[in-house]
């Protein structure tokens, strides 16, 4: 027995040996090739080698793509070597957060506009104004109002790498079978009026942005002339206003043609293939609709079901010009901790302006803020990339408004609170009136008190 | 008739254990299976088990894994930690546990109590001090708080596992050794791990998995992702906003499980075989 | 010299120093890794912390509004105290009655031990986290088995809030297999002279059972009931992935709303604190536990 087992021992122990060993041996070999490199240009350049630290959120797609991208980089300047870190949207911010904590910041980031302040706000974030005023990075091409959006107080802090608009994603090919048509800028009204005849007709019910926290009220707001926020707090005045938006989908569920909690307690929150516009079993917990932003249309014509067409419009509002808005989908950041600013601003530029890097990232992460990049790499983008395109430049841009300022410390909290309100709202536990009250009290405390 | 009895009796013991194993291993099955599917109807027939046609696709998108590195580069780093970090757990616990168990010094209760809270502090809240302190050292982007830590006896659960074992041993084979002349470690050498091996193969199995499964200490200590482990790069396959790759991760997720089965198969024997009893009679 | 070192080797061989220095790995271990973090987030509980910016000083203010004015510290502990309470009694019956089942070695033992403990090896995976979800869908697995039974329904198991704790104590039970391997180690332990003495006094099934099997289980069944309720009480990763609290916080367990607080709320002081609540918490629970230990635990050895 004992002699059995050291040999099972010794066996693992081997194992990982060789593992560990051939692991080596290939970083060694990867090591050696970097380092040939490196000699080479020793003559050309002053090659102090650089290495840059690069994290970000996404999936195996936009991993694969910005990989190669950085591996782009390297080969047109062969000093600089990148440790690309990823992961998933939620742990991403919960490892940022933790090297917040012990000053060990990746050199860039890419940020979200949600906590942008917040990261502001605590200093953490590089001013790029410099850098623009002396061109290592060069912002001509963006558009004066995306550069804004990643300004906070005169300082530009973040890069947009991917620009986004809300966007309504709806079954194009239920609504023709059953003769009914919509347009580009629709009110509430209209929006209401649709989600009740395809109800009537086929069974589908809708979906008002459920539990995808506050972007549909802030757009809803926005349609009434209201902030979200102002200055730190609420931008409405009192719980009234918030009383509308809650009512939408009181008044879903009591007519049922909105669907039911239970649905969305099955799916993964805002995954893309358990969103009932492509999934479910039977009409009634299926919908017409989905409110998401607009470089998510290829994702979601992929995991539509056979000969489903998925079309895209805009967010139903009282006024949709006030109301819409492009949004900066990802920024990229150079943060305090990082050792080697220039140059990190340097691959900021390049992923902004070059069009041999554009060409691979096509976009996955929104159309290129730069207009020349987007207009070098459209002819490369499929169908549907292409569409998403032509609704931000067609659709959007001609009739919306700027973005809303950054949202204040709390925001997360709030939305949070705004969920479970919802959530009690559709199960019926509260009503409408009371939804906006506690919306308003407890989440003024939360965003004053911070 | 008697005989007649017995057969029957263990007929319906076998019917009744195989149809509940059943039960527990449908969830598994059905992962198996849909990891053989097509991604997108993945969900669309999860009523039916088998598929209607077996493909492989999943696994060659799952294998390619992220970012140039392959899920092979994965399996190596799990296999890696998690082996070293079971063998230092299962040796410095059954040390620990030993030395608490046989004897009796000053501040033994004290640090039976100390095992206890240690276990008691949820790793959430314990993840930013630490990551604080392992940063201090300048173990972070390494494997090394992945590893070290376990060589340090520092999950309770182990130590109490042995401990419970050891309290299983008469006290006639410690005499009997120390007649022998055994000093107190050789007693631990001799007579101690050559019994607690069930335990120590109990022991060995559950670090294994845990470590294999942990996910959270590597997101903060392992910076380079070609040395993220299995139980890291299975979430990359669902990252909410974008497109999740659930056959790829059913894929992977198969083959992660597959070393702890043939580990758990291998080992089984030891398990169960028990204490051999001939040092008691008499 | 020599009377030096042998002085020495006598102290270190010493019983009691012997065992002083084989438990010292736990020493070094928890004064180098779990003392400073330890306090450390005692010192974040009395702060007020967001992680982005140094911590401030707050004194009990977290403590006092966790008692206070968070309903959903109420909740999350009620929940994981169901939680706790249902699912490791469950768990250790399941597991003592298969461990008992599977005593007999028959060629078929290895494999339904196999089946038994399987659910326990893969479920802290992500990827039966989301299986869970799926089968417990209106349209999954469960509801499409009920109809295969005759009972058609498309009951929705994890919206409503009284069945979807539920599913997530079912997850939990369905890994009973990690608790009945140690029954199993520690039941082949019991020597079978016992049980032959006891069948020369023709003793029944039954008989055995009740006064030699279980008094000497009572240990192990003591052990496992600790580090069950300990592991139920700071579970995190299944609720997390598969109902993150809901529907309506019914499922909120206690490490997720602390969680919750620390990394998406920002505020890691407040969540230091309710750590450190469950700590107390736990701790008496645990106490109470080890206080009625001496009226059920045999601790005669054999």
């Amino acid at each position: 027995m004992g002699k059995k087992l050291t040999l099972l021992l010794v066996c693992i122990l081997t194992v990982s040996l060789f593992s560990a060993c051939g692991k080596k041996a290939v970083e060694e070999e990867t090591g050696a090739k970097a380092s040939e490199v490196v000699t080479a240009e020793e003559t050309s350049t002053t090659a102090d080698e650089k290495s840059l630290v690069f994290a970000w959120w996404g999936n195996q797609l936009r991993n694969e793509r910005t990989q190669t991208t950085l591996d782009l980089y390297t080969t047109e300047y062969p000093n600089v070597v990148f440790d690309g870190q990823f992961a998933g949207w939620g742990d991403y911010w919960t490892k940022l957060a933790t090297a917040v904590a012990g000053h060990t910041m990746p050199d860039i980031v890419q940020m979200d506009y949600s906590l942008l302040r917040q990261y502001v706000n605590k200093g953490l974030l590089t001013d790029l104004t410099p850098y623009i005023d002396n061109g290592s990075l060069d912002l001509s091409t963006v558009d004066a109002g995306i550069v804004k959006s990643g300004s906070i107080d005169n300082g530009v802090y973040a890069v947009c790498i991917g620009v986004n608009a809300p966007a309504l994603l709806y079954n194009k090919t239920l609504l023709e079978e059953n003769n009914i048509t919509i347009e580009d800028n629709m009110t509430m009204d209209e929006f209401i009026r649709v989600s009740k005849e395809v109800y009537e007709k086929t069974g589908y019910k809708t979906n008002i942005a459920y539990n995808l926290g506050d972007s549909f009220l802030t757009y809803s707001l926005r349609g009434q002339g209201i902030s979200m926020y102002e200055d730190g707090k609420f931008g409405a005045t009192s719980a009234a206003d918030f009383i509308p938006f809650f009512k939408f989908y009181e008044q879903g569920i009591e007519e049922g043609w909105h669907l039911t909690p239970e649905v969305f307690a099955e799916s993964k929150k805002a995954s893309v293939e358990q969103d009932p516009l492509v999934y479910g079993s039977s009409p009634d917990v299926r919908s017409w609709s989905t409110m998401i932003f607009s470089n998510q249309l290829t994702a979601m014509q992929q995991a539509a079901p056979e000969g489903v067409e998925i079309g895209i419009t805009t967010w139903p509002s009282e006024d949709p010009k006030a109301s819409n808005y492009l949004k900066p989908g990802q920024f990229l950041s150079v943060t305090n901790d990082s050792k080697n600013q220039e140059e990190a601003v340097k691959v900021v530029d390049y992923f902004t302006n070059s069009i041999a890097a554009n060409e691979i990232l096509l976009g996955e992460r929104g159309v290129p803020a730069s207009s020349v990049v987007a207009d070098a790499i459209s002819k490369l983008m499929d169908e549907k990339e292409q569409l998403v395109t032509e609704y931000i430049n067609k659709v959007v841009t001609p009739n919306c408004s700027p973005i809303y300022a950054p949202s204040p410390e709390g925001a997360n909290e709030v939305s949070v609170l705004l969920d479970q309100l919802e959530e009690q709202l559709c199960y019926g536990v509260i009503t409408a009136e009371e939804a906006a009250t506690q919306l308003f009290e407890e989440g003024s405390k939360i965003v004053e008190s911070k | 008739m008697k005989k007649k009895n017995r057969t029957l009796k263990s007929i319906i013991h076998h019917i009744l254990i195989s149809f509940f194993g059943f039960i527990m291993i449908y969830p598994l099955l059905w992962m198996i299976m849909s990891s053989f599917k097509d991604t997108n109807t993945i969900f669309t027939t999860a009523g039916n088990l088998i598929p209607t046609e077996f493909i492989l696709d999943n696994y060659i998108n799952g294998w390619k894994g992220f970012g140039h590195t392959s899920f092979a580069t994965f399996f190596a780093n799990s296999f890696f930690i998690s082996t070293t970090a079971t063998i230092g757990t299962v040796f410095s616990s059954s040390l620990v546990a030993y030395g608490l168990a046989r004897s009796r010094f000053i501040g033994r209760k004290f640090l039976l109590v100390a095992i206890l809270i240690s276990m008691m502090l949820p790793a959430q809240v314990m993840m930013i001090p630490q990551y604080l302190w392992f940063q201090k050292i300048h173990w972070v982007g390494s494997y090394l708080p992945l590893i070290v830590p376990y060589f340090f006896a520092v999950q309770g659960f182990f130590v109490y596992l042995m401990m419970n074992f050891i309290s299983g041993i008469p006290d006639e084979l410690y005499e009997a050794a120390k007649i022998d002349g055994c000093s107190f470690y050789g007693i631990y050498a001799r007579i101690i791990l050559p019994l607690i091996v069930p335990a120590l193969i109990t022991g060995g199995i559950f670090s294994f998995i845990w470590r294999w499964d942990d996910f959270l200490s590597a997101l903060l200590y392992v910076n380079d992702s070609s040395k993220y482990p299995v139980s890291l790069a299975l979430k990359l396959f669902s990252d909410p906003g974008s497109s999740s790759d659930y056959g790829a991760m059913f894929a992977m997720a198969t083959l992660s499980i597959l070393p702890i089965i043939i580990i758990f198969i291998f080992l089984q024997k030891h398990l169960v075989e028990g204490i051999s009893t001939s040092g008691l009679k008499g | 010299m020599k009377i030096k070192r042998k002085a020495i080797k006598k102290f270190l061989y010493n019983e009691n120093v012997a065992g002083f220095i084989c438990a010292s790995p736990f020493i070094i271990g928890f004064l180098v890794f779990m003392i400073v973090p330890m306090i450390i987030s005692l010192y974040y509980s009395f702060c007020d912390y967001d992680i982005l910016s140094p911590p401030t000083w707050a004194g009990l203010s977290n403590y006092i509004k966790i008692f206070t004015d968070d309903s959903k510290f109420i909740k999350s502990t009620l929940v994981t105290l169901y939680y706790a309470f249902v699912s490791v009694p469950l768990r250790l019956i399941f597991a003592l009655i298969i461990a008992m089942m599977l005593l007999r070695s028959s060629k078929l033992t290895p494999i339904y031990r196999a089946m038994y403990y399987l659910p326990s090896i893969i479920g802290g995976s992500v990827a039966v986290a989301i299986l869970w979800k799926r089968m417990f869908a209106m349209d999954g697995v469960i509801n499409n088995l009920l109809g295969m039974v005759g009972i058609e329904t498309n009951f929705s198991w994890l919206g409503n809030t009284s069945t979807a704790i539920w599913t997530l104590i079912i997850l939990a039970v369905w890994q009973f297999g990690s608790s009945m391997l140690i029954f199993l180690a520690s039941l082949k332990q019991i020597p079978s002279s016992l049980y032959e003495s006891a069948n020369v006094d023709g003793a029944k099934k039954i008989a055995k059972f009740f006064k030699i099997t279980l008094p000497l289980i009572t240990p192990t069944i003591f052990f496992n009931l600790i580090m069950q309720t300990i592991t139920g009480f700071l579970a995190f990763t299944q609720c997390y992935i598969i109902t993150q609290g809901k529907p309506m916080d019914s499922t909120l367990f206690y490490a997720v709303y602390m969680y919750q607080q620390s990394f998406e709320f920002y505020n890691t002081g407040y969540a230091s604190a309710l750590a450190w609540v469950m700590l107390a918490i736990l701790g008496l629970v645990t106490w109470l536990l080890f206080a009625t230990k001496k009226f059920w635990v045999y601790e005669g050895g054999l």
